[in-house]
């Protein structure tokens, strides 16, 4: 049973309420369903609705997206155009309506396409909480999670080149879908060869994570069909996928190689 | 916390009411204003068919915590009807066989309404995009995709006639009610 909505109107606010116990709420899509149905642990709520926390800026290559911005307002973004056509395959736009960027980092894989991304970026995350503000990468926030009390304020990160952007998602439908395989990647090329790459997936394990082996291997070498296919069986050293309703572990460990060679090539 | 008063601008009239902590905006419009047409269906914000419009926005009424939006202005499909007419999606619902059990028509048309308000000449993939998060058991989505974009050259002023697939229509002019 719900005591209390808080709306605190700064994070300094938003701090004071979370180290309290709590819980910090962005657009509720992840902790409506559970007051819906009885299952919150917590008796009271944080929105960040109004916490000044939904800005979005972009200055010199940069983008700083505050945690609260919903994920429609990054898909309008013109300077983040980028990043449409993984929102766009996040739920349906009703709910990415209210949706937030900090929320989707928290969200239980195969969702939380936009964190696979982030991570590709290698995006920081601006945290604040009882003991001040911090900056993270989100691959340890991701990995580890944040301390109790602690809140994401801000997720900034490079936009990447022009051309080395790479994104691509295998579900049942083609909109409003859970992942079966994610993957998104900054990787540049310098006369036919990779020079620098990072890939991030989806859907293959209980937290988006770095495909470090298929890195490795990418390095170096043209992103050709047969090298990224060679690259996507590495890959499987990185993963540790699981059953669900969309498909089984077999399944996206079978697929994962198809889908980052897709990523890349395209087919 | 106690219950406390919260004020929306429904359907462009303010409204106040007594709301305790964590209510839902779905459970306010049904239980203390009388706005029955969205419907509660998983209270999860998987089916949609609470879908209202929050400060111009489509969204699942069941997924807000009415304090959340104080003061916003929400609209519902009890304020879609102009004077007592049908508008346009309405009227176009109804003539392409667009309802059947009807549990899912009132989110369906608060989504067409939001579409059409950002693009008066959706394609179809957009309207496909725009109903993803509204689930309908009886149509098999077709007549309702074939309504939507009747409803868009009703409102652009266009004849109805030729659009494949559609149920014979009464003409533009009479349909329009605004």
């Amino acid at each position: 049973m719900i005591q209390a909505v808080h709306l605190p109107e700064s994070a300094e606010a938003v701090a004071v309420h979370s180290a309290r116990g709590g819980w910090i709420m962005g657009g509720g899509t992840v902790v409506m369903p559970l007051v819906n149905s009885g299952a919150a642990t917590r008796s009271e709520l944080v929105s960040l609705r109004r916490a000044g926390l939904a800005g979005i800026e972009v200055r010199d290559g940069v983008a700083r997206i505050g945690a609260a911005a919903p994920l429609s307002s990054v898909e309008e973004h013109p300077e983040l155009a980028f990043l449409r056509p993984a929102l766009r395959t996040i739920a349906s736009p009703t709910i990415r309506n209210l949706a937030t960027v900090g929320g989707n980092l928290f969200v239980e894989q195969p969702y939380g396409d936009l964190a696979v991304c982030l991570l590709a970026l290698d995006a920081t995350c601006e945290i604040a909480g009882p003991a001040g503000r911090r900056d993270v990468p989100v691959a340890e926030v991701l990995a580890s999670g944040i301390a109790e009390g602690e809140f994401v304020t801000a997720v900034v990160t490079a936009l990447p080149e022009p051309g080395t952007w790479y994104y691509h998602k295998a579900m049942r439908r083609k909109l409003n879908s859970a992942s079966i395989v994610t993957v998104a990647s900054v990787t540049r090329t310098a006369d036919g060869v990779v020079t620098s790459t990072r890939i991030a997936l989806g859907g293959v394990a209980p937290r988006p994570v770095r495909a470090v082996s298929a890195e490795r291997l990418l390095r170096d070498r043209p992103l050709s069909p047969e090298v990224l296919t060679e690259a996507g069986e590495a890959a499987r050293a990185d993963t540790a996928p699981f059953d669900d309703a969309y498909a089984s572990a077999w399944y996206r460990a079978r697929v994962l190689p198809v889908h980052l060679r897709r990523a890349f090539a395209g087919r | 916390m106690p219950s406390q008063i919260v004020s929306l601008v429904v359907n462009g009239e303010p409204r106040e009411f007594i709301a305790r902590p964590g209510v839902t905006l779905l459970a306010v419009l049904r239980e203390a204003l009388g706005l029955t047409a969205a419907k509660r269906g998983c209270a999860q914000g998987s089916c949609g068919t609470c879908t209202v419009l929050v400060d111009d926005r489509p969204a699942p009424a069941c997924l807000i915590a009415v304090e959340t939006v104080a003061d916003c202005s929400v609209r519902t499909l009890e304020g879609v009807a102009v004077g007592g007419n049908l508008d346009e999606v309405q009227s176009s619902f109804v003539d392409n066989f667009a309802t059947q059990c009807g549990f899912c028509t009132a989110g369906m048309i608060m989504v067409a309404e939001a579409l059409l308000d950002r693009d008066p000449d959706p394609s179809e993939e957009d309207v496909a995009e725009a109903i993803s998060g509204n689930v309908c058991r009886c149509t098999g989505y077709r007549p309702i995709m074939i309504a939507i974009l009747d409803a868009a050259r009703r409102r652009r002023g266009e004849s109805v006639e030729g659009i494949e697939g559609t149920a014979p229509a009464r003409p533009a002019e009479e349909a329009v009610s605004r």
